[in-house]
């Protein structure tokens, strides 16, 4: 069983796309969430990322990023409300607990909770959709360049969640084969296996880099892949994502205060940034190709 | 059956146990009326001064919240600034904002304190190079002797030495506003010391006042005086000695040793000195100040201005 976050190469925009775009444009929906604490504009860019996910073809990915996202987000807004007792609309008294002292949930408390959780699950989506879409071994490429000597953390670090993912799912298969008697293996085992396994493969790949000379020098250009068609596209929609995004911020369009009470801004600043963040999921839409281009992909291919 | 009813008389025991340790939902019952002041400059400019219902889950924080505009910090539990005045430095002195509930310094944060009703709570924003300790002060006549601290009543005892007629009159003065008195020493009393100050600086609290501000939070101090009378000095916000009020001046203020209950002074270098006192414990005398001189019926809120 494959994971929903590792790389499946496909065809469209998205994947298509150079590394450098790909992380600009979700980088841009993720600097939005960081930006923002207004819970519409973060919900347009948990939306943005979402789409784009699902454009891209990466709908498993999304799903369970949507599933993990938003179950962090209600347990966020959850602790939140238990070890926040401020704002003035209480919602329920619940005495005094150890470590917590008096608990009094407020609906600013939840609020403020729901915000900082959407925060997450909008970061988690986007990092899924970049997790499956972007394939790794094209950023390590682009990376080379400029970081040569640290091709050991930069292979890590684009590698770490799909190398896991795959590891985990085929020690839940050697697991399963063992037969129905066999007991059950929780999540510390295999968390712990895979973290020894992860360790292992970093030394694999140490050794393996150093046999390849990684660290001597930048590759030729004829190594390198030239540009994707859609590079401007996605720039444009970083470019426009991040733009409006800062003079939002300078205009008051994170219009958001949990406390004493709830005021959440739906002014037209706002409006306006939460249509561009989700707007900008519509970036890696497949457009019907030109006889021409159709043609000439052909020829390619 | 049994097993059915099982988990209903588990879930109706669960909520009868939260019920009985104060749980419910919403804000709560009315408790009281608390009072909300919120003053500058040792309680000398008004800010704002509200008269509100609290709730069974109101506290300190939640009150001011609600009545006034309050940036906090660190999560809410601090207040950085009232009505746009804020924490930091003027004219080269550290100001803050500080608060007492029935003129008691809380050993708490605002979000912590819990409102009981019947309260007043003082938020006052004032220079501290003297001393960020205040334990006590006497602006919230006739608390914290009608109502107790934190909610919970506490014995008051009336202690006078060598005040003749001016003991009778703090005896009125308590008794007027519904306080009863006790007798001896019980434990964790609120103390009236009433007497000329050369009798009560044998009391360990009231001695403190010798120390200065930093030990008393008392911005005066009674200094030999021409003829080697004991005369009353009162001291800025700098805790530098300002006026001399000379033999006849008496003074109402209030400390605590060791964090205990407020002890009140009510003393002078004289006994007519200590009448003057005595003759000014009231609200019309006593509110919003920290402490107070009193010379010719006409109170002098201390710390004095620098000059």
């Amino acid at each position: 069983m494959r994971s929903p976050f590792a790389y499946k190469p496909r065809r469209g925009p998205l994947q298509d796309a150079s590394p450098g775009a790909a992380v600009a444009y979700l980088g841009a929906i993720v600097v939005v969430a960081f930006l923002y604490l207004n819970p519409l504009v973060l919900l347009a860019a948990g939306t943005a990322a979402s789409l784009a996910g699902i454009l891209a073809g990466a709908r498993g990915a999304v799903r369970a990023a949507l599933r993990m996202g938003l179950s962090l987000a209600l347990l966020v807004a959850f602790v939140n409300a238990l070890v926040t007792s401020r704002g003035e609309t209480v919602i329920a008294r619940l005495g005094d607990w150890p470590l917590f002292g008096r608990v009094d949930v407020t609906l600013e408390a939840i609020v403020a909770g729901v915000s900082y959780g959407l925060l997450a699950a909008a970061t988690i989506v986007a990092c899924a959709v970049y997790s499956a879409c972007v394939d790794p071994d094209r950023v390590l490429r682009a990376l080379r360049p400029f970081a040569g000597r640290s091709a050991l953390t930069a292979t890590l670090v684009s590698r770490l969640v799909p190398v896991a993912a795959a590891d985990a799912a085929r020690l839940r298969d050697a697991s399963a084969l063992r037969g129905p008697a066999a007991a059950p293996v929780g999540k510390a085992p295999l968390a712990r296996r895979l973290l020894a396994g992860s360790l292992d493969r970093a030394v694999d790949v140490a050794a393996t880099l150093e046999l390849r000379g990684y660290s001597l020098g930048a590759p030729r250009a004829r190594n390198r892949r030239s540009r994707s068609r859609y590079d401007r596209r996605f720039y444009a929609a970083a470019a426009a994502v991040l733009l409006t995004a800062i003079a939002g911020k300078l205009l008051g369009a994170d219009d958001f205060q949990a406390y004493p009470t709830v005021a959440i801004g739906f002014g037209p600043a706002t409006l306006a940034v939460a249509t561009v963040v989700t707007l900008s999921g519509l970036a890696p839409l497949r457009r019907p190709m030109k006889r021409r281009a159709l043609h000439a992909e052909v020829a390619r291919v | 059956m049994s097993r059915r009813r099982g988990p209903a008389v588990a879930i109706a025991l669960l909520m009868a146990a939260l019920a009985a340790a104060g749980c419910g939902l919403g804000p709560g019952a009315d408790v009281g009326s608390v009072e909300l002041t919120v003053t500058r400059e040792f309680g000398a400019e008004p800010v704002l001064q509200r008269s509100l219902e609290a709730k069974e889950s109101d506290t300190v924080m939640r009150a001011l919240e609600a009545n006034a505009d309050v940036e906090t910090r660190f999560g809410g539990g601090f207040v950085h600034s009232i009505e746009g005045v804020a924490e930091g430095e003027r004219g080269g002195d550290p100001y803050d904002w500080f608060f007492f509930v029935d003129g008691v310094e809380s050993p708490v944060g605002a979000a912590d304190v819990e409102l009981k009703g019947d309260e007043r709570v003082w938020w006052d924003y004032r220079d501290w190079s003297a001393t960020n300790h205040v334990p006590a002060v006497v602006g919230s006549w006739p608390a914290p002797f009608t109502d107790g601290i934190a909610g919970k009543p506490h014995p008051v005892v009336l202690e006078c030495a060598d005040g003749g007629s001016a003991c009778e009159t703090a005896r009125d003065a308590l008794e007027r506003e519904g306080v009863k008195l006790s007798s001896g020493s019980p434990k964790g009393a609120i103390r009236m010391l009433v007497g000329p100050w050369d009798r009560l600086r044998e009391d360990p609290a009231a001695q403190l006042l010798e120390d200065g501000p930093g030990e008393s939070g008392i911005y005066a101090n009674f200094v030999p005086g021409m003829r080697g009378q004991i005369e009353l000095l009162a001291l800025d916000e700098d805790g530098a000695k300002a006026r001399r009020f000379g033999r006849d001046a008496g003074l109402v203020a209030a400390t605590s040793r060791y964090g205990g209950p407020p002890v009140w002074l009510v003393t002078g270098g004289t006994a007519a000195a200590v009448r003057e006192a005595t003759d000014a414990l009231d609200a019309a005398h006593l509110r919003d100040h920290y402490a107070v001189a009193i010379k010719g019926g006409k109170e002098t809120p201390l710390p004095v201005k620098a000059q």
